[in-house]
């Protein structure tokens, strides 16, 4: 997945967030890379799916003005990302989801709040999408990172080649690593693949990798939500000595863009604050 | 809160503290005496004709109002007739749409009082006496020494008072506090105090003089702190009932029925801070000091923390949760390192005065016994809007950003200093007042023989406000970004975009809110412009001073009144996307959403922006941010490092308002649904609904980070 121009890697990014509270220890910048191998059913970021930039269009902002054709024919019908109706658009109707970074670009994002991570002892976090999906540039900009004196984690589904492991393990900190589901049918049914390869390389994982390894479980209604799932994923990354597991409630903070894409936006509902306290209490804190 | 500050506390809020005028006759052939001779005079009788506020649960007391009959203190003015015809004339009122007249804030040094008492201040007035010779210094001399005796007859008529109330009343406890507060005013002020409670009772007999700010509160007590817990003759929660009754003098200092009741602004003081040793100033008492009180449900004072590099983690913690648990917001930030650099290097402050200072009122920095050198107001915006709508043909033909920029500076400078000739012509009107009382507890006054209206004070700086500075920067941007670097437009075309207030220019003006590389989002475009527009006004202002020889330093933030409106109102369409008329910006931040990277892009910009610290007047950096990022206890500690981060990076000040964008507009819509509901204004706090539309709708467009 990683490009490559005239021997300059890039990656595609659709964002850089400063100052994040979460995915991971202190004050961090997470960086999200565009393309998944995933298709989470409850993805509350669905412009991170596909690759290729893409063009959000917000429906419910837009007064149908006509500035963005006035600007661009090719605004609605054949819009080849020129980007003019997104500058024009006075409503903030249209935007254009993703952009491709050099490491240099990234790196020099990255390193101005480095004063944050070293008081607050945070860091970057590389997420996505799956960011392991560009091995060839995370472990340059993870070196990069670590050369800087960066904390680094890496935010992974885990549905790649082992060896994309092998790349980056020596340059990161920290892997954020998502189980979904424990059982195969099951996981195949909410993200479109399946496990095993997840598993299997959290196994390797958990035994080669000398740092730390933080377990972050989704918790949907309707799909992994049950006690039996949960506890059959509990005694798993008990047996490989995971503990720490972080469950994540579902939430709906991502519908929005849905639209914006012109998809139809999941109907999970939100775990109960009860319901996130009892699944909480199978997992080894 | 013990049973007396709860029934004190009841008195306070429902205004019946409030001390009282009693109406003074004076003797007509006063007129015939020499001025200063007439004016002390009465000052005197003024004086001893006043009745001291005392309660039952009282156990200081002292504190006296003037009511305008005679020159009263320095902060209020009342009696000052120079000035009153001064404000009459400018005060709230815009002149060339460049310059208005403001208020003054000031500290007295309350260490002379302490150390010496009013005794030791009389030596002083006859050694001065000593060295003056001009009748005019003399007569000054003679006119303070009439009203330090007048303080002491003063105290000893408060004495009187509360022997006389101590025995009507039963409780023995009060009736004890009653009788130790008669017989210690009988010493005390006259005499300097040698315990905790008698330092206490001066500060609070003596803040008639200057009823504005008690300053650095926490060093000057400590001592007697100290020494009291130390022998055992003075326990914490003795300590913390002293505070809390001198904390509702300040309070009660100003009328219920006036607006500023609920404003902090009123009386402001500093904790923290480097000493003069260079060690950081933060104590036992300072945390004392702080913990009582935010215990009392009161609006007034306000406190900040003075930072240091030497300040542990634990205290700036500590200080910001009890922020987080005020509900009446009274808690703010200073970054002594920044500030200390700026008064030493660019006012040649000596470093042990330069410590000394405290912020006042919204933010103004004082030092210990001094005023502030001015305090009007500047449209710093109004130089561009000139030479756009004006002097169009100056930047036309500009063929780099830099030719621009030389000649936006030559216009930026010319208003500027005439800013500063306004800014001078006030304080000459002002100076036309002798002050006779302030005069007293400032410093230098008495050795210089000059009032403190005067100039009398050697240390202080001159600070005028400038708003709108992010609308400069931002204009900046545009045209750096847009014209020159990225060639979107021409600036003819940016020119006559402006000319007709951006009607038919719809889309120039949506590119540019939406591209912009505004100020506040840590990008190289706006940081250069930013930083380079304060290394210019460095270069331009630093070897300058103001009428008195105070050094010029660089004011934005607002006060209570609305400035930034009226300058707006006659302020044409500007490059940074203003129409006509539209409100300036304050303080040094953003707002409308124009900060699009988030807290931590924003409080770099800010930080990185005057490595000099020209802008160490009074300045002010409000952040909204989402009430999670301080409510949620694992947030909260990340908000911590984040916040000494900035401070470590060269932020000068902060303070926080967590209200949602949604509650401030459904509380715009139903006032009285969030009558409870209180924000950080510019250097004060107060309830959003009691604001005018001008500032709530400022707070408003400010924007909230997530």
């Amino acid at each position: 997945m990683t490009m490559q121009h005239s021997e300059i890697l890039t990656a595609t990014v659709f964002d850089i967030q400063r100052n994040s509270y979460v995915d991971g220890p202190g004050i961090r910048t997470t960086v999200f890379f565009k393309g998944c191998n995933l298709h989470c059913a409850w993805c509350h970021n669905p412009e991170s799916q596909c690759a290729a930039p893409q063009m959000l269009f917000y429906k419910n902002k837009c007064t149908g003005c006509g500035k963005c054709k006035e600007k661009c024919p090719n605004a609605l019908e054949t819009c080849d990302l020129c980007g003019k109706c997104t500058m024009y658009c006075p409503h903030d109707a249209r935007e254009i989801c993703g952009k491709e970074y050099t490491m240099d670009e990234m790196l020099r994002e990255i390193v101005k709040d480095k004063a944050f991570y070293d008081n607050s002892g945070g860091g970057v976090t590389f997420s996505g999408g799956e960011c392991m999906l560009y091995p060839d540039f995370l472990a340059e900009i993870l070196a990069a990172c670590r050369s800087s004196g960066i904390h680094t984690a890496v935010d992974t589904a885990g549905n790649v080649p082992f060896s994309h492991f092998e790349q980056v393990m020596p340059y990161t900190d920290l892997f954020l690593y998502d189980i979904k589901a424990f059982s195969g049918e099951l996981h195949r049914s909410g993200t479109g693949v399946e496990n095993n390869q997840i598993l299997e390389n959290l196994t390797r994982l958990s035994k080669g990798f000398p740092g730390d390894i933080l377990i972050r479980v989704p918790v949907i209604p309707g799909f992994n939500a049950d006690p039996a799932e949960m506890g059959r994923i509990a005694t798993f990354l008990a047996s490989l000595g995971l503990s720490g597991t972080e469950l994540l409630p579902y939430h709906r903070l991502g519908e929005h863009k849905y639209a914006a894409l012109g998809q139809a936006a999941p109907t999970y509902r939100v775990p109960t604050d009860e319901e996130m306290t009892a699944f909480r209490t199978l997992f080894v804190q | 809160m013990t049973e007396r500050i709860q029934r004190l506390t009841e008195l306070t809020l429902q205004g019946k503290m409030y001390a009282d005028t009693v109406k003074t006759v004076y003797d007509e052939a006063d007129l015939l005496l020499p001025r200063q001779q007439m004016e002390s005079k009465r000052i005197c009788e003024y004086i001893l004709n006043q009745e001291p506020k005392l309660t039952e649960y009282s156990v200081l007391t002292g504190f006296f109002n003037f009511d305008g009959s005679i020159v009263g203190d320095a902060f209020r003015r009342g009696g000052h007739k120079a000035t009153q015809e001064a404000f009459h004339l400018f005060y709230l009122k815009p002149i060339d749409n460049l310059s208005t007249m403001e208020w003054q804030h000031a500290t007295a040094d309350y260490t002379k009082i302490l150390n010496r008492g009013i005794c030791g201040i009389i030596e002083d007035i006859d050694e001065s006496l000593r060295n003056h010779t001009k009748s005019e210094q003399t007569e000054f001399l003679l006119a303070l020494k009439r009203v330090a005796d007048a303080l002491i007859g003063w105290a000893h008529k408060c004495s009187r008072r509360a022997a006389a109330l101590s025995l009507t009343v039963s409780n023995e406890e009060y009736r004890n506090n009653l009788q130790k507060l008669s017989k210690t005013l009988l010493r005390v002020p006259e005499k300097a105090p040698e315990s905790f409670y008698e330092a206490v009772l001066c500060i609070y007999l003596c803040f008639s003089a200057d009823p504005d700010s008690v300053g650095t509160l926490d060093r000057y007590l400590y001592p007697f702190y100290k020494k009291d817990i130390e022998n055992g003759t003075l326990t914490r929660e003795e300590a913390a009932e002293y505070l809390q009754e001198l904390f509702l003098m300040l309070q009660a200092a100003t009328p219920v029925q006036s607006n500023n009741f609920t404003r902090g602004g009123e009386s402001h003081f500093c904790i923290g801070g480097y000493l003069p040793s260079g060690e950081d100033g933060f104590t036992e008492l300072s945390r004392l000091i702080v913990e009582s009180m935010i215990e009392l449900p009161t609006y007034i004072p306000q406190v900040t923390l003075r930072w240091t590099k030497k300040t542990p983690r634990e205290v700036f913690r500590f200080v910001l949760d009890c922020e987080r648990h005020d509900p009446h917001k009274r808690i703010a930030f200073q970054n002594d390192e920044k500030r200390i650099m700026a008064y030493t290097e660019i006012c040649h402050i000596p470093f042990e005065r330069a410590v000394g200072y405290t912020t006042v009122g919204c933010n103004e920095p004082a030092f210990l016994g001094a005023i502030i050198g001015s305090n009007s107001k500047i449209n710093f915006l109004r130089s561009t809007e000139r030479l756009f709508h004006e002097k169009a043909n100056l930047i036309e033909k500009a063929e780099s950003f830099d030719a621009f920029f030389d000649v936006f500076k030559k216009e930026l400078f010319s208003d500027l200093e005439r800013g500063y000739e306004y800014d001078n012509f006030y304080n000459k009107q002002r100076a036309q007042d002798i002050n006779y009382v302030s005069s007293l507890v400032f410093n230098d006054c008495i050795e210089n023989a000059t009032s403190l209206t005067q100039g009398g004070g050697n240390t202080a700086i001159a600070s005028p406000m400038c708003l709108g500075i992010t609308n400069v920067i931002d204009s900046l941007c545009v045209v750096k970004q847009f014209v020159f670097d990225e060639k979107m437009f021409t600036m003819s075309e940016l020119i006559t975009a402006l000319h007709a207030d951006w009607r038919g220019y719809e889309d120039l003006h949506t590119l540019i809110l939406k591209r912009g590389k505004f100020f506040g989002n840590d990008d190289d475009t706006s940081n250069c412009v930013a930083q380079r527009l304060y290394r210019e006004l460095y270069e331009f202002l630093k070897d300058k001073t103001n009428l008195y020889g105070y050094h010029w330093l660089i004011g934005d933030l607002l006060g209570y009144n609305i400035h930034h409106k009226w300058f707006g109102n006659h302020t044409r369409a500007t490059p940074d996307g203003r129409y006509n008329g539209d409100m300036l910006k304050f303080g040094l931040g953003q707002s409308e959403g124009r900060d699009r990277e988030g807290l931590s892009a924003l409080l770099n910009a800010i930080a990185k922006v005057d490595p000099n610290g020209i802008g160490c007047g009074s300045t002010v950096t409000n952040i909204t941010i989402d009430e999670q990022l301080i409510k949620n206890d694992a947030n909260f500690e990340k908000t911590v490092d984040l916040l000494l981060t900035y401070f470590q990076n060269g932020g000068v000040h902060f303070q926080l308002t967590y209200v949602s964008k949604k509650d401030l507009l459904c509380a715009k819509e139903t006032p009285d649904d969030y009558k409870h509901l209180r924000v950080r204004v510019t250097g004060f706090s107060d309830y959003f609904v009691k604001l005018n539309d001008a500032i709530q709708n400022d707070i408003i467009a400010r924007t909230e980070q997530k």
